[in-house]
């Protein structure tokens, strides 16, 4: 049996998706980090680095969570959110990591200043420097679909998934898409899938 | 034929690595930025974001320094470079990904101050803010490599040489890493292989010349 750790206010929620998507059973542990759960020994047995989310799978234990989602694509979803070909296999791995070090330092960045942190802290010189980062990013995601409807070519993949649950939680800052339309209508076709 | 873009000076020295630990046949296709090649319409092309390194292999083209060598180590590494088991190949993920999210943001804090700054103008609070991060994270490596020597298993595989590759800029900054010895001695190991010294020894002298240029 699959067992996700981590509650609906962190980065377990993009493993749900997958989760879904690929339609296999699995059980959740709500180990909630706002509350310092991540760092009692129970969880830091999953994951030392005392950070959610984090999987495990019979033998399969693991944290990092665009990771866990290639790992579930790849074990549960061959021929789907997993291509069969190499072309395909490759557009997962380079697009799941561009958002990882290329979108989310940025994303992330603006989030924790303008929402995260107790607003008398919050610094809003440091999240405008991130959001001024993302242009460039996400005109290449805009260039790239603009002449195919998902980034690994005419289907949906985990490579989809993975960019789109970081893009979209610049909704949570209320970002301003109007530049990116053909970003911005692939955001809302992949997020829609979510129900 | 495999096609590599990205000069010695770039994170392409991560891939050439890789080529070389499977003994593939490839072209390496230097790009030089100081004359914005890598800005020029037909690389552009190939990698709208137009930056290096990119990979070009049959029908794949990608980029992405550490997932092009996920790439590789699944086409052309199974059973070696990328383990058999489903256990290892979610570590060989897990870790690769941890090197780009978690290390690399701290180690390539370190190369813009330490390397791209002269001495008056680095940024002690940020120095010593990132120092303050790093320990916790060579602590979990530690932890990791308690268990077998390598961080997916027994042997060496792309999880190590995609760490390795990241934890170089602490290396080149000048952060002490003796003070975690297990992370010391596999990183002396691992980085030390013969495939990335041949890089390495290739890279010696233009480096030298770049870091002439931006402290000389
Ligand atoms: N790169 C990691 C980041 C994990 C992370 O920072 N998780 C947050 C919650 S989403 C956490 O556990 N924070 C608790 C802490 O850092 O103490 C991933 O993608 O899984
Ligand atoms: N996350 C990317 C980063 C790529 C990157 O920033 N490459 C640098 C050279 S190492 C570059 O091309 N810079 C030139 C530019 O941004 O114009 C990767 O790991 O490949």
């Amino acid at each position: 049996m699959i067992t996700l750790y981590g509650n609906d206010r962190s980065r377990a929620t993009r493993n749900v998706w997958m989760l879904e998507e690929l339609g296999v059973e699995y059980e959740r542990n709500m180990v909630d980090h706002t509350k310092g759960e991540a760092k009692k020994d129970d969880f830091l047995k999953i994951n030392p680095g005392a950070k959610v989310p984090a999987l495990t799978d019979g033998d399969v234990v693991m944290f990092e969570s665009l990771a866990i989602n290639l790992y579930l694509a790849m074990t549960y979803g061959k021929g789907g959110l997993w291509p069969d070909d190499a072309a395909g296999q490759a557009a997962c791995g380079q697009w799941t990591m561009f958002s990882a070090t290329e979108v989310e330092p940025h994303t992330v960045g603006a989030l924790i200043e303008l929402i995260f942190k107790p607003e008398a802290v919050r610094d809003e010189a440091v999240a405008q420097a991130c959001l001024a980062k993302l242009p460039p990013v996400l005109n290449v995601l805009e260039t790239t679909l603009s002449d195919r409807d998902y980034l690994g070519g005419n289907s949906f993949t985990a490579a989809d998934l993975n960019v789109a649950c970081v893009v979209n939680s610049l909704n949570m800052i209320g970002f301003d898409f109007t530049p990116y339309p053909k970003m911005t209508a692939w955001v809302k076709a992949c997020v829609a899938r979510q129900g | 034929m495999i096609k590599l873009y990205g000069s010695l000076v770039s994170r392409a020295t991560r891939n050439l690595w890789m080529l070389e630990e499977l003994g593939l046949d490839y072209e390496h296709v230097s790009l030089d930025w100081a004359k914005q090649e890598n800005r020029s319409a037909a690389y552009l092309a190939i990698n709208p974001a137009g930056k290096v390194p990119t990979l070009a292999d049959g029908d794949a083209t990608l980029s992405e320094s550490l997932g092009i060598n996920l790439y590789l180590a699944q086409k052309y590494g199974q059973g070696g470079l990328w383990p058999d088991d489903d256990a290892g190949r979610a570590r060989c993920v897990q870790w690769s990904f941890w090197a780009g999210a978690e290390l690399e943001p701290l180690a390539y804090g370190r190369i813009r101050e330490f390397l791209f700054k002269k001495e008056p103008d680095r940024d002690q609070t940020l120095i010593n803010d990132m120092a303050e991060q790093t320990g916790p994270l060579l602590d979990l490596m530690t932890l990791a490599l308690d268990d077998n020597g390598f961080l997916a298993g027994d042997t060496f595989t792309v999880a190590d040489l995609n760490v390795a590759c990241v934890m170089e800029y602490l290396d080149r900054s000048g952060f002490d890493i003796s003070g975690w010895p297990k992370v010391e001695t596999w990183y002396k190991t691992t980085y030390g292989r013969s495939a990335n010294q041949k890089i390495q020894d290739q890279r010696a002298p233009i480096a030298a010349e770049m870091m002439k240029r931006l402290q000389g």
